[in-house]
C-alpha cells in the first residue's frame, strides 16, 4: 500500500477530490497546511500597513491506496490541481507498511 | 427492565433503584449479625435517579468499636457487595462509622456531598439518621467555605466540560446547565440552613418559585435523556456523543435529531443561566455588607446600580418603557454587571417599542458593547423580552447545528458573531505605541462609515436558518423587515439586507476561487456595487462570523486567503474609482489647454500618468516638455520640496538623478518617474529638504548637480556612500528586513519588482543602479515611504524591451538588490 500526499492549491480541492472519486478512491484526509516553495512569501501593502505572508495557504491530501492504483492516482491529481503558474504545489507518494480498519478490524488492502 | 422502553428516566431510576434494592435487603437479611449497623443508599442510587449505567453507591455505617469489628465489618461487606459485583454494576462503596464518615467529609467536599441525602435500606434507621443530620450540620457550619466551592464548581464546569447548550457532544451530568448543576443548588440549600435542598434557596429569595419549576422540569427532561443515551450505548457514558443524536431521539419518541438538540439546549440553557445567576447571588450575600455602603449611582434616567446590581424604576402601572429597558441592559453590558432579580423579572412587563431614534441608538449601543452584552441578552431572553425586541429571535432561539463545524446553537452564534465584531471594531479604535503596525482588520474598521450595520449584520446573518430554503435569500427579507422596522435609514436598509444575502460570500470565494485571476477580485467588487464601505463591513462581517463558529472555521490559512481576496477586491474598486478620476482630469485638462493640446500631451505619456498629479500639476508638466532639459524646484506641504525633472531619457539617468539628489541633500521619500513615447523622462521626486539647500535658489545648484552629474564629471557613487557614512547612526542599526517580490503576472508588458525595506540615505540610488548594472530599463517607478519603512515598486524590462521571464535572471535581480539594500 502507499500513501499519496499532495499540497494543493485551496481552491483546487474540490477538482481534485472530484477526480480521484472518479478513479475509484473511497476516502481521503485533507488538512488547511501553510507553507512556502519557490513561490516564496510576499509582502502587501494595505493603506500603509505592511503585512507579510511568509507561509501561503495550502490544502493538503492524504489518500491511501493499492500499490497498483498510486501512480495513477498521483497523476490525476496532478492533472485537476494544475493552473500552470507558480505554487502549484507537489505530489510525494509513500510506501506504508500497514493499515487497520478501526471498527471492523480489517486489515491491508481490505481496510482501504 | 433495560428492553421495557416505557420505563424512561425518572421511573426507570426508581424501577432499577428498587430492584437493587430488593436485592441488597435480601443479602442484609442473611447476614449472621446485623446489630448496630446500617445499609445506607448515597448520590444518584440515593435520590432513586439510576441510569443503565449508573455506578451504586452504598455505604455500612456502623456504631462497632474495638478490634473484632474490623473482621467483622469486613465479613460483612464481602457478603454484602459480592452479589452486586456479580451482577456487574460497578459501586462505589464504604464501610465507616458516624465519626469516621463525618470526619472525611469535613475534609472532602464530594464525600460530603455524598452525605447530605441518604436512604436508609435496610438495619438500624437511628444510625442513618444521626448520619445525615450531622452531615446536614456540618454544611450549614462550613457553609463559608462549602457555598464559594460549589459556585466554583459551577464556573469550572462553564468552562470545562462546557455548556450542554452550546456543545455538539455535550456531557449531560457535568457540562454547565446539567445534572450536576441542579444537585448542586440543592447542596447549596442544606449549606444554607436546615431546611435545606432548594426550597432553602427559595426562602432566601436566591431563587424565584417560577425558576426552581423551570429546574425541576429541566432535570427532568436531563434523566430521560440520560438513560435513552445509556440504553442506546450499552455504557455508562454520560456524553451525547454525535452519533448517538439520532437513536436517541428514536428512544424517546422525538421527531428528530434537531427536536431532542433543541429541547436539552433549552433546557439545559434555562438551568445553566438559573444556577449561574442563584449562585452570583449567593455569593455576594457571603461578602455583602462592604457593599451596602456605597450609594447608588444613576447610569440612565430610571436606571440606577445599587450592590453591583443594575435596578430600574417600574411605571406606577407596573410596566417599564422599551427604552429604560434598552438603557438599562446598555448600563449592564458596558459596566459588565447582573441585572437585579426583581428588575429583570420586572422587564417581562417592557412595552412594544416604537424604535425612535433614542430606542434605535440604545439597542445599537447595547450590540457595540461586544462580549459583556452576551450575559446580557441571555438574561434578556430568559425574561422573554429579547422575543420582544426582535420578535424574528423566536425562530432560531436553542436552534442546533449539528456539525463538527458549528460550535453554538444558531441564536448563540449570532451573539458571538456581534460580541466578535464589535471587538474588531474595538481594534479599530485602539491607539498603538510607536512602533506597532495596526492589522488589516483594524484599518478596515477604522475605515467604516457605518460600523453600526455591521453588527446588526452580525445580529442578523443566520436569522433564516433553519427555514426551508436558502438561509441566506430568505434573511435578506427578513432583515429588509427588521431593518424598515427598526427605522433605518434607505442606506442602511439596503446595506443590511445585502449584507446578509452575501455574508457567505467571501468565505467561499477565498477558499474556491483562484485569486490569481483578476476577474475573481472584479466579481466581489461587482457583487459590491463598487461601494468600499459595502466591501470593508462584508470582510469584517466574514472575520467575525467565522471566529464565532468554531475552531475550525477560521485559521490562518483562511484569515489569509480571506485578507488577500480583501485587499485585491478593494483594489478593483479604487481602480474603478480611478478610472472615474481619470477621466475627470483629463476632461478639466482639455478645458484648459484645449482639446487638441491636452490630447497630444496625455498621448506621450503612459495611462498612469493622469491618475499621479492633478490637473495644475500636469499643466507645468506640459509646458516643462517644451524645454528640455530641465529642472524646477518647489517647495510643497509639510515643509517637503518636489523637483521636476525633464531630459532625454537614456540608461542609467534614474541612477543619475537619484544620486544627484542625495548628494544635493534631498532625502527623497516619494518619486513618480515616466518615459513619453518620444524618448523623454518626466521624473519627479519629492523629498524631506531638511538643511534647505535643495529649494533656496530655486533650484539652481540642484540643476548645476544633476547637469554634471549626466555630463559624468561627478562620482556619484563614492559621493552618496560618503554622505551615507557622515549620516550612520553611531549604534550600528538592526539589519534591515528585506522582501523584494519580482512579478510577471501583475502586467501585461513589464516585469513588476516590489522592493520593501526600511529607509536609509540614497537608498533610491543604490536600488536604481542594481537595474542599470543588468542593462534593465526602468519604465515606470513608484517609491513611497511609510514611516521609517520603504516601498519602491518599478515596472521594468531588459534590453530587448521584454519582460524578465527566465528565472535564473529573477533570483540574480533579486540577489543583486538584496546585497545593494544590505551592502
Amino acid at each position: 500500500m502507499k500513501l499519496v500526499v499532495a499540497i494543493v492549491k485551496p481552491f483546487k480541492v474540490d477538482d481534485v477530490k472530484t477526480a480521484v472519486q472518479d478513479f475509484g478512491v473511497q476516502g481521503l484526509t485533507m488538512t488547511e497546511v501553510q507553507g512556502f516553495g519557490r513561490q516564496r512569501g510576499h509582502t502587501e501593502v494595505y493603506r500603509g500597513a505592511e503585512y507579510v505572508i511568509d507561509f501561503v495557504p495550502k490544502v493538503k491530501l492524504e489518500i491511501l491506496v493499492d500499490d497498483a492504483d498510486a501512480p495513477a492516482v498521483a497523476e490525476k491529481i496532478v492533472a485537476a490541481a494544475r493552473t500552470g503558474k507558480i505554487g502549484d504545489g507537489k505530489v510525494w507518494i509513500l510506501p506504508v507498511d500497514g493499515v487497520i480498519r478501526i471498527r471492523t478490524g480489517e486489515a491491508g488492502s481490505d481496510a482501504l | 427492565m433495560l428492553s421495557d422502553l416505557s420505563l424512561r428516566g425518572r421511573a426507570f431510576g426508581a424501577a432499577l433503584a428498587d430492584a437493587v434494592d430488593a436485592a441488597l435487603v435480601e443479602a442484609f437479611g442473611d447476614l449472621d449479625d446485623a446489630g448496630g449497623v446500617a445499609l445506607v443508599a448515597l448520590g444518584s442510587y440515593s435520590r432513586r435517579e439510576l441510569c443503565p449505567g449508573s455506578d451504586i453507591d452504598v455505604l455500612l455505617v456502623h456504631n462497632l468499636k474495638g478490634r473484632r469489628s474490623v473482621e467483622t465489618v469486613r465479613a460483612m461487606t464481602e457478603q454484602l457487595w459480592y452479589p452486586l459485583w456479580d451482577a456487574g454494576f460497578v459501586t462505589g462503596h464504604g464501610a465507616r462509622t458516624i465519626k469516621e464518615s463525618i470526619a472525611l467529609a469535613d475534609e472532602d467536599l464530594d464525600a460530603l456531598t455524598a452525605l447530605l441525602d441518604v436512604r436508609l435500606l435496610a438495619g438500624a434507621g437511628d444510625l442513618t439518621d444521626e448520619l445525615e443530620r450531622k452531615a446536614r450540620e456540618l454544611a450549614n457550619r462550613r457553609a463559608a467555605r462549602v457555598l464559594p466551592a460549589l459556585a466554583k464548581a459551577v464556573e469550572l464546569r462553564r468552562q470545562r466540560p462546557g455548556a450542554i447548550a452550546e456543545m455538539l457532544e455535550p456531557d449531560l451530568k457535568e457540562g454547565a446547565g446539567g445534572l450536576r448543576d441542579v444537585q448542586s443548588l440543592d447542596w447549596g440549600g442544606w449549606a444554607l440552613g436546615l431546611r435545606g435542598g432548594r426550597a432553602a434557596l427559595v426562602e432566601r429569595d436566591f431563587l424565584t418559585p417560577a425558576d426552581q419549576a423551570r429546574v425541576e422540569s429541566g432535570r427532568e427532561l436531563l434523566l430521560d435523556i440520560r438513560v435513552a443515551l445509556q440504553r442506546v450505548t450499552n455504557a455508562h457514558s454520560d456524553r451525547l456523543a454525535l452519533q448517538e443524536h439520532d437513536a436517541v431521539a428514536a428512544q424517546l419518541g422525538l421527531e428528530s435529531a434537531d427536536a431532542l438538540v433543541r429541547d436539552l439546549a433549552n433546557a439545559s440553557r434555562d438551568i445553566a443561566w438559573i444556577a449561574g445567576d442563584a449562585w452570583s447571588r449567593v455569593t455576594d450575600s457571603l461578602d455583602g455588607g462592604a457593599k451596602d455602603a456605597v450609594a447608588d449611582e444613576v447610569l440612565a434616567r430610571g436606571v440606577w446600580l445599587r450592590h453591583g446590581r443594575v435596578h430600574i424604576e417600574i411605571e406606577p402601572d407596573g410596566s417599564v418603557p422599551p427604552l429604560r429597558t434598552l438603557e438599562a441592559a446598555c448600563a449592564a453590558a458596558e459596566n459588565a454587571v447582573a441585572f437585579d432579580r426583581a428588575s429583570l423579572s420586572a422587564l417581562r412587563a417592557t412595552g412594544a417599542p416604537t424604535w425612535d431614534v433614542w430606542e434605535r441608538a440604545g439597542f445599537v449601543r447595547l450590540l457595540r458593547s461586544g462580549a459583556d452584552a452576551v450575559p446580557v441578552f441571555e438574561a434578556l431572553d430568559h425574561e422573554g423580552v429579547l422575543a420582544r425586541l426582535l420578535p424574528e429571535w423566536g425562530h432560531v432561539r436553542s436552534l442546533p447545528q449539528r456539525n463538527a463545524y458549528h460550535r453554538f446553537t444558531v441564536d448563540r452564534h449570532l451573539l458571538e458573531a456581534v460580541a466578535q465584531c464589535a471587538r474588531l471594531l474595538d481594534a479599530g479604535e485602539e491607539h498603538l505605541p510607536p512602533g506597532r503596525e495596526p492589522s488589516v482588520e483594524a484599518i478596515v474598521a477604522r475605515a467604516c462609515r457605518r460600523p453600526e450595520l455591521l453588527l446588526l449584520g452580525a445580529l442578523l446573518h443566520d436569522i433564516a436558518k433553519g427555514m426551508p430554503g436558502d438561509h441566506s435569500e430568505i434573511g435578506e427579507q427578513t432583515a429588509e423587515q427588521v431593518a424598515r422596522r427598526m427605522g433605518f435609514d434607505s442606506e442602511a436598509r439596503e446595506i443590511l439586507p445585502w449584507l446578509v444575502r452575501n455574508h457567505l460570500l467571501m468565505a467561499e470565494v477565498a477558499t474556491r476561487r483562484d485569486l490569481s485571476d483578476a476577474s475573481v477580485a472584479d466579481n466581489v467588487a461587482a457583487a459590491c456595487a463598487g461601494d468600499a464601505e459595502r466591501l470593508r463591513l462584508l470582510y469584517l462581517l466574514t472575520i467575525g462570523d467565522s471566529k464565532a463558529t468554531g475552531p475550525a472555521a477560521w485559521n490562518p490559512s483562511k484569515a489569509a486567503l480571506v485578507r488577500d481576496l480583501f485587499v485585491k477586491a478593494a483594489t478593483a474598486i479604487e481602480r474603478g474609482a480611478a478610472k472615474v478620476v481619470a477621466a475627470d482630469r483629463r476632461e478639466t485638462l482639455r478645458e484648459r489647454l484645449g482639446p487638441e493640446r491636452a490630447d497630444a500631451f496625455l498621448g506621450r505619456l503612459p495611462e498612469e500618468y493622469v491618475l499621479a498629479f492633478d490637473v495644475d500639476t500636469m499643466g507645468m508638466h506640459e509646458e516643462l516638455l517644451a524645454d528640455v532639459p530641465t529642472v524646477r524646484c518647489k517647495r510643497i506641504a509639510g515643509g517637503h520640496v518636489a523637483v521636476t525633472v525633464v531630459a532625454a531619457d537614456r540608461p542609467g539617468l534614474l541612477v543619475t538623478l537619484a544620486g544627484a539628489l542625495t548628494v544635493s541633500g534631498l532625502d527623497v521619500t516619494e518619486a513618480h518617474l515616466f518615459g513619453t513615447t518620444d524618448g523623454l523622462a518626466l521624473d519627479v521626486f519629492h523629498g524631506a529638504d531638511p538643511f534647505g539647500r535643495v529649494a533656496d535658489d530655486d533650484g539652481a545648484r540642484v540643476a548645476r548637480t544633476i547637469e554634471r552629474a549626466l555630463a559624468g564629471e561627478l562620482d556619484l557613487a563614492a559621493r552618496v556612500e560618503e554622505r551615507r557614512r557622515s549620516y550612520a547612526p553611531i549604534t550600528k542599526p538592526a539589519p534591515p528586513e528585506v522582501h523584494v517580490d519580482v512579478s510577471s503576472e501583475e502586467s501585461d508588458t513589464d516585469t513588476v519588482v516590489e522592493v520593501h525595506t526600511d529607509d536609509d540615505v540614497g537608498l533610491l540610488f543604490r536600488l536604481a543602479s542594481a537595474f542599470t548594472e543588468l542593462d534593465l530599463d526602468v519604465r515606470i517607478a513608484k517609491v513611497a515611504t511609510l514611516g521609517t519603512r520603504v516601498v519602491d515598486v518599478f515596472y521594468v524590462r531588459d534590453s530587448d524591451s521584454a519582460m524578465i521571464d527566465d528565472l535564473a535572471a529573477v533570483a540574480r535581480l533579486r540577489a543583486l538588490l538584496v546585497a545593494r539594500i544590505t551592502g
